[in-house]
């Protein structure tokens, strides 16, 4: 637990210090997302919406989103989203667990894509749509990598302490 | 209160989550809170003591590339400024031979200096004007400081210039006020020479000189330059006057062309 806490640190720190050079043309990586999801498949539900909402409090009273409580919120439902699929692995089929976390993170960039870019949205649908999929994609290249070294499939199978 | 407690126990997570959930929306709904506000402003300050270490490095990393930009950019403004001064300069020069050709009686033809000439033996500048502008053989060319030569070939669009630092070119001169007359020739550095002036020719430094009018390539009283030097050889029948001409011949861009017949006084 004081490791994963660590690491939660890493990652704020990650985002908050590096986020900027990684930063084309103003879209960045959500590594704290990517924590939180982690987090919560290795941990009890509830433990994650706790650590989500804090760690999206910090993430905008340090500026990194413009709406206070947007991170918060999103982080929150992510946790609780991917709480479902705790040692769900084996019980579904794998496509179905896949599309299911994907979607977990797509909602959770359509939330913050929507809530910061609402005038694109009513002005330019289209572009809005390109801003979504180029945020989320670009934190998925990363978590893809991600993947590579712990996969979802062996968090998922992680029992509850 | 047990079963409420196990109930809240047995679900937890949804309490949790709707808890955070209405935390989230409250503090987006206090966004523009003025204690909101303060407290982000706040804690953005002591987590700047976190960050500056690394916005200064990424500032130097950045530096060598904008000291490349700024070198650059530095050189384009010079060279601009270079370029606007050059142009205030041909602006200023335009603005002389207009005067010129609007105070002056003659029939003057503006040019534009087009070539310096590249023969070994003969000092030249070619002009675009020629026939087809009324430009013949053996007329005056001037700038606003002073006369600079004569036309020696015309085509149809141009003429070569003979112009007056060539050794072999030859004026009659008038210094002024004495009114002594004398041939001049050019020496170096724009300095000229005038002879056959009288022993007794009473030449002063700071004299004018200007064309006697004993040509009928060239009209009288045009300016050429004054005297800087007067010589009084002994044993020499004549006097020797060294005269700086205005011209700047090496940078001439415009001249006139004196399209009028020449009577001799």
């Amino acid at each position: 637990m004081i490791k994963q806490i660590y690491i939660g640190l890493g990652a704020f720190l990650l985002q908050f210090i590096l986020v900027d050079i990684l930063s084309i043309k103003m879209i960045r990586p959500d590594f704290l997302v990517i924590y939180i999801f982690y987090f919560t498949l290795l941990n009890a539900k509830y433990k994650g919406i706790i650590l989500g909402f804090i760690i999206g409090l910090l993430s905008d009273l340090t500026g990194v989103g413009s709406y206070f409580g947007l991170t918060s919120l999103t982080l929150s439902l992510t946790a609780y989203l991917t709480g479902f699929l705790n040692g769900k692995y084996e019980r579904l089929l794998p496509y179905f667990f896949h599309s299911i976390w994907v979607s977990i993170l797509l909602l959770h960039f359509y939330i913050i894509t929507y809530v910061r870019f609402q005038i694109l949205y009513e002005s330019s649908t289209l572009d809005f749509l390109f801003k979504f999929i180029f945020t989320f994609g670009y934190t998925m290249m990363f978590f893809v990598v991600i993947q590579f070294f712990f996969p979802v499939k062996d968090a998922s199978r992680a029992q509850i302490s | 209160m047990r079963n409420l407690y196990l109930f809240f126990l047995k679900y937890k997570d949804h309490f949790i989550f709707l808890f955070f959930v209405f935390s989230s929306f409250t503090l987006l709904l206090q966004n523009d809170n003025t204690n909101t506000i303060i407290i982000r402003g706040k804690f953005s300050d002591k987590l700047s003591i976190i960050s500056s270490p690394f916005a200064w490095m990424r500032s130097m990393s950045q530096l060598e590339q904008e000291t490349k930009i700024l070198r650059e950019k530095n050189i384009q403004l010079t060279l601009r400024i270079e370029s606007m001064s050059n142009a205030n300069e041909e602006h200023k020069s335009l603005l002389k031979l207009l005067e010129l050709k609007e105070d002056s009686d003659l029939e003057l033809i503006a040019a534009n200096v087009v070539n310096s000439g590249s023969s070994s033996n003969l000092s030249s500048i070619t002009l675009d004007v020629g026939e087809n502008h009324g430009i013949k053989v053996d007329q005056a060319v001037l700038v606003p400081d002073g006369i600079i030569g004569k036309t020696i070939v015309v085509g149809k669009n141009s003429s070569i210039v003979q112009i007056i630092n060539d050794v072999n070119f030859r004026l009659s001169v008038r210094i002024l006020p004495s009114g002594n007359a004398g041939i001049l020739r050019y020496l170096e550095n724009d300095i000229c020479e005038i002879r056959e002036l009288q022993k007794n020719a009473k030449i002063s430094i700071g004299d004018n000189v200007v064309t006697s009018g004993f040509s009928q390539i060239y009209p009288k009283n045009l300016p050429v330059g004054e005297i800087i030097e007067v010589l009084n050889q002994r044993g020499s029948f004549q006097k020797v006057a060294k005269v700086r001409i205005k011209s700047r011949i090496g940078s001439l861009l415009h001249a006139f062309i004196i399209l009028n017949d020449i009577e001799i006084d």
